[in-house]
């Protein structure tokens, strides 16, 4: 009798351990709340008339009292990410299926740098093969001056449809004025508009090195919730 | 004429040996000395580099690539002031101190270290009794088991909930390199570390082993190294796999100097308790014991260690290497600044591979020596069991790069370790030859340690096939980075491994803690976790040849069937450890007293009483005989000799 | 001297017992008299029979997306079925061993130390050669059919020719592939530079893949033509595959990169000659090579 309660007992804080340790792990690692694209009219498209949703994103080169940033998992990541980029408000994106999308990203500061790969300076996958950048219609820009992409690509799930979106946001002019927390006044205002297919599942990251450690591709360069997190098309 | 002061002699085994002089009380600063001050001085020291580390660098320090540097530097202040400020609090210095004081240790000093007349309380201190070590290592193997079991479960749950991620993707990375780092050391020490050091001395009849204060010393680095793995879960996680391969290391965050350190640590524990294990068993055989009286196990163990002894430095350096990397901007691994990620990948398999060997060479010679008990018949093929131990030592290091086929990096040399790999198949099949062999004709004797050797042997053949077709270079160009690896290396680290481990602990449980095993309960516990690691594993292969890569969170609807049965069947996994761990603590706790010989065994170590005394022989055995004498004279063997007769009568008679 | 015929008779209605038999034939069938003897020789049989299958059971999960794709590929199952194939005979008798021991030759149970009663066999020449060779046979057919296997691989992946030596002409395709975290892009040189992060590929041409990557170690792995190579930072990988079938299949990364490794997947679209350089005018890229 004594042998089945000790061993259901070393079940039971078995068990226990396992849930409890899951359980806030996943508690503690959850994505930010969803940023939902909010549909206002329609839109001629190439492929006729489709409800028009829009979305703006923010990209701020580093937390402040003015914009705290992302929610850290542990004071560790909060002090090694202080001073590393993120997107504003929100990593999750949502948008609407079938639909016409409009995202305007408002650049506030990167760092300078390269964009490994010529690709992603070119903007691939707009209604149009174009991005408006500052009002000027540009389908690519020079890999110095990039600052951060916004890329989405496919879950590796062969049935979804495809998608692939990759739009280059340009660098701060040297000479703009920064505020007092360290961003631009005037940010470089970029707005993309593209067609979404049927409901999926997508992630998005950055492609400019804009992070730190090897290839600055580290920090928040691997973290969601700062430069990367998912793109959900729902119905 | 000046004589020494010395003057005192103790009685040794019925000898007067001249002692050094006693200083205070026997023991000296070691009685005072155990884990609770050893977690004051590892977290004091540690806290204490960690603020002067802090105050040391900088203030908004940053790399050549932007990192900051405090993080960095701070915790591996921390973790070199927990690893030297545990060791210190341990006692683990206290013998070469003294010595360099003029101090020397006296018999008595001696006695108090290993433990003798401190009850309970030896198991918490820097204890030399081999026996006392080995108690020590089955705690923290099964703590570390516990601990790698407790992130399978969450890495199953993450793969079985298809329809979304649980986790973020850098947490599953950084728990998959976890599960595999603990694993691996868990699976290193499983019969090492308890089995070796608790029966091997006994088994060769010996007092205890060469070095005893480095076997202390190598329980207790395993410790340290443990607690340093632990901490990185909480400093970003090892989000690179357990080969934490350059250069994506040097991407990931502090935790990676937290893997590190944890495998320097490990490293010298090793290669300490190899030089241990190695000495012990080639010069401390009881008298008459030549080698062909002694136990395979020992030639097992042997080999191992002599596999962990040349193999886990080249692991160490990758790391040290690594960690200047990191630390000190050089660039070993950095392909930047003219480093070689080949380099890297080449030093980790030149451990990574023997050390599987390390692992899976002692789980298979402790079924040796169980087997003969339980089938009462001996070994079969003494000499062919020590030509397959050698046969996969001489190999183990030939065959490194199989794991690196799809690299690119020498493509003409995946020829020649194509042919080695296939070969090391030879040696292997020899050993599983021997448990065929010693299982032929042999009546069984039903008890857990003997069923689980079929549970072993089931895995091993599946665990070998499988891995010969990835010894298959084109075969390996289809298979190599997907799921079917990751089954075929747990059929082998885990159902021939860990279940090979948990039979010989079986085995041993009543002569280590002096305790009958609850088999019903442990074989409940054992066969649900077979039946478990069947469904789990086989649902692997599965998902692998379908497609699935490693390492991935979410992945293609497809792999969604296979990886749900696998789920299930990881929970099972689970229940079924837990009930045995249940059978184990309970029977530990309260189980009947053991006998000294419960299974009749004639090998020296149950010819001991239980519990074991301190001296293990009160007067040295002399071996007479070789070892499983086990048996009768085959009936056979005489119906062969006249039907030999029968049929040459011109030896019987002429014409 | 008188000759006395000692031979040993029995009744004269009953032949004799031959004794021109060749000795080995006589102990093989005394052997096989033993009672555990047939039954693990049965055994052997019977689990060979029933493992047998496994050889095509182990094709179907292999092709569940249109594989293969490739004779890369195509080469690669053979091998597999071969292999599975030639295992069988030693995983049936080891198996076989160990069913009949759980069935016929468990006998004690409980706490009471047994009496020997087991034969005390510490070696049997026999077994133990027989085996070795067995095995050292087994080991031997896989490598050498491994090292041809190989050898026609690598020649079917064009894997020995390096960059400069590919041949630039109308029939062949090079692809340079650059891994990079976390998205593949596939450059035509001999398109105007195209690239694409789609990989399309032309059936029945041959394709030379130089595979490198920008930052950490990739693994290029187009799943259904069995193409696999290492993308390394500071390293150009080659490897070459013709494919030989039409459809949508998939490249994924097999290397741990990070964290979006999981999502480092794309589609390989293999299409008709005229199909792809039609899709490569689309995008912007002649051919000028």
């Amino acid at each position: 009798m004594k042998r089945v309660l000790v061993t259901v007992l070393t079940v039971l804080v078995g068990v226990g351990i396992v849930v409890g340790v899951g359980l806030f792990s996943w508690w503690n690692e959850r994505e930010p709340a969803t940023l939902t694209a909010e549909v206002s009219g329609t839109m001629q498209t190439p492929q006729g008339e489709l409800p028009h949703a829009q979305l703006e994103l923010a990209i701020y080169p580093s937390t402040s009292e003015k914009v705290p940033g992302p929610r850290t998992t542990s004071a560790m990541q909060s002090d090694l990410l202080s001073e590393q980029p993120f997107f504003w408000p929100s990593s999750s994106i949502e948008v609407p299926a079938n639909s016409a999308v409009t995202i305007t990203f408002l650049q506030y500061g990167g760092p300078m740098g390269q964009i490994y790969n010529d690709f992603f300076a070119e903007v691939h996958g707009t209604m149009d093969g174009t991005m408006n950048w500052n009002g000027k219609s540009v389908d690519k820009i020079k890999a110095t001056e990039a600052t951060h992409t916004f890329t989405v690509h496919q879950y590796p799930e062969a049935n979804e449809s495809e998608f692939f979106l990759n739009v280059p946001l340009p660098i701060n002019d040297s000479k703009a004025k920064m505020d007092k927390y360290g961003y631009a006044e005037k940010p470089q205002r970029v707005e993309v508009t593209f067609i979404t297919g049927d409901p999926g599942k997508y992630v998005w990251n950055c492609q400019f090195p804009c992070g730190d450690m090897y290839q600055e591709f580290g920090g928040a360069m691997q973290t969601r919730g700062w430069m990367g997190g998912t793109f959900e098309v729902v119905a | 004429m000046s004589t020494e002061t010395i003057t005192q002699t103790a009685t040794v085994f019925g000898d007067e040996v001249p002692q050094p002089r006693q200083y205070g009380k026997p023991g000296g600063i070691m009685r005072r000395l155990n884990m609770g001050t050893a977690l004051v001085g590892g977290i004091g020291l540690a806290a204490i580099a960690g603020f002067v580390a802090n105050a040391l660098v900088p203030s908004g320090a940053s790399t050549v690539t932007f990192a900051p540097v405090a993080p960095d530097i701070v915790y591996l202040a921390i973790l070199v002031g927990w690893t030297i400020g545990f060791s210190v609090g341990i006692g683990a210095f206290v013998g070469p101190i003294r010595w360099l004081f003029g101090r020397d240790l006296t018999h008595a000093d001696a006695e108090y270290m290993a433990g003798k007349d401190l009850g309970v309380k030896r198991y918490f201190k820097f204890t030399t009794d081999h026996k006392v070590v080995g108690v020590q290592y089955l705690v923290v193997f099964a703590f570390i088991l516990g601990f790698g079991g407790l992130l399978a479960m969450l890495i199953r749950t993450e793969l079985g909930v298809t329809w979304s991620e649980v986790f973020s993707p850098a947490f599953y990375n950084s728990m998959i390199g976890t599960h595999g780092i603990a694993m691996i050391i868990a699976m290193i020490i499983s019969v090492m570390g308890p089995i070796a050091n608790f029966i091997m001395p006994i088994m060769i009849g010996a007092r205890d082993m060469a070095f005893p204060r480095l076997n202390a010393l190598s329980l207790w680095l395993v410790v340290v190294a443990a607690l340093c793995l632990v901490s990185t879960l909480f400093t970003g996680g090892i989000q690179d796999g357990w080969s934490v391969y350059q250069p994506l290391a040097s991407q990931g965050p502090p935790a990676m100097l937290g893997y590190q350190m944890t495998i320097i640590v490990f490293a010298i524990s090793t290669g300490v308790a190899s030089v241990n294990l190695m000495v012990t068993a080639l010069t401390m055989r009881a008298k008459g014991m030549t080698w062909s009286r002694t136990p395979i196990f020992v030639y097992g163990i042997f080999g191992a260690a002599l596999m962990g002894l040349y193999a886990f430095p080249f692991f160490q350096y990758s790391q040290i290497m690594a960690l200047t990397d990191r630390i000190w901007n050089t660039s070993f691994f950095n392909p930047l600044q003219g480093g070689s990620v080949w380099l890297y990948e080449n030093l980790f398999w030149l451990l990574g591979h023997p050390e599987v060997y390390v692992i899976i060479i002692p789980g298979t010679v402790v079924l040796f020596e169980l087997m003969p008990v339980f089938m009462r018949k001996p070994l079969f093929s003494f000499n062919f069991a020590v030509a397959g131990i050698v046969g996969v030592v001489a190999l183990s290091g030939l065959v490194w790069a199989h794991h690196m086929y799809m690299t690119g990096w020498a493509p003409a040399a995946n020829y020649p370790f194509m042919l080695s790999t296939e070969m090391i198949s030879i040696p292997v099949g020899f050993l599983v030859l021997v448990v065929i062999g010693t299982m032929w004709r042999g009546l069984v004797w039903t008890r857990l340690p003997i069923m689980a050797v079929y549970a072993v042997i089931f895995n091993k053949m599946i665990g070998g096939v499988t891995g010969i077709y990835l010894s298959d270079v084109p075969v390996d160009q289809y298979m190599h980075g997907t799921m079917f690896v990751v089954a075929h290396f747990h059929y082998m680290l885990m159902g021939a491994g860990l279940f090979g481990a948990m039979a010989g602990l079986a085995f041993y449980f009543p002569k280590m803690t002096g305790r009958v095993l609850d088999e019903r309960t442990a074989s409940i516990g054992f066969w649900t976790a077979f039946t478990g690691f069947q469904i789990t594993f086989m649902a692997m292969f599965v998902a692998g040849l379908q497609g699935m890569p490693r390492r991935v969170l979410q992945f293609d609807s497809l792999f969604n069937a296979p990886n749900w049965i696998s789920t299930i069947g990881a929970y099972i996994i689970g229940l079924g450890m837990l009930i045995f761990a249940g059978a184990v603590v309970s029977s530990w706790i309260s189980g009947d007293k053991a006998p000294a010989n419960p299974f009749g065994s004639k090998s020296l170590e149950w010819q001991t009483p239980t519990p074991v005394p301190l001296e293990n022989f009160a007067v040295l055995p002399v071996v007479t005989e070789r070892p499983y004498n086990y048996g009768v004279p085959d009936p056979y063997e005489k119906e062969l000799q006249e039907a030999d007769q029968d049929l040459h009568p011109e030896e019987v008679g002429s014409r | 001297m008188t000759t006395m015929d000692t031979r040993p008779s029995g009744p004269p209605d009953e032949p004799e017992e031959p004794t021109n038999r060749p000795p080995s034939m006589h102990r093989v069938r005394n052997w096989l008299k033993r009672p555990y003897a047939k039954g693990i020789v049965g055994l052997t049989i019977l689990l060979g029979i029933l493992l047998l299958p496994v050889a095509w059971l182990i094709l179907i999960p292999m092709r569940a997306t249109g594989a293969p794709a490739s004779e890369i590929m195509e080469g690669i199952e053979q091998t597999v079925f071969v292999f599975t194939l030639v295992s069988v005979p030693i995983v049936a008798f080891v198996y076989a061993v160990l069913v009949y021991s759980l069935l016929k030759w468990r006998k004690y149970k409980g706490d009471q130390i047994p009496e020997d009663e087991s034969p005390a066999i510490r070696t049997n020449t026999i077994g133990v050669v027989l085996w070795t060779t067995m095995s050292s046979v087994l080991a031997f057919f896989l490598v050498v059919w491994g090292l041809i296997e190989l050898a026609q691989i690598t020649s079917n992946s064009y894997g020995t020719i390096s960059a400069d030596q590919q041949p630039g002409d109308e029939q062949s395709v090079i692809v340079n592939v650059t891994g990079q975290q976390w998205v593949w892009t596939f450059e035509y040189p001999q398109h105007d530079g195209v690239t694409t992060e789609v990989l399309y590929l032309p059936k029945d041409r041959p394709v030379y893949f130089n595979v490198t990557s920008k930052d950490v170690i990739h693994n290029f792995w187009l799943v259904e033509l069995g193409v696999k190579i290492d993308a390394n930072p500071g390293a150009i990988t080659q490897t070459g595959v013709t494919p030989n079938k039409l459809g949508s299949f998939n490249l994924r990364c097999a290397e741990l990169c990070g964290m979006h490794h999981a999502y480092m997947e794309t589609s390989v679209e293999v299409v008709e000659g005229e199909t792809f350089e039609s899709v490569m005018r689309e995008m912007g890229g002649g051919r000028t090579a």
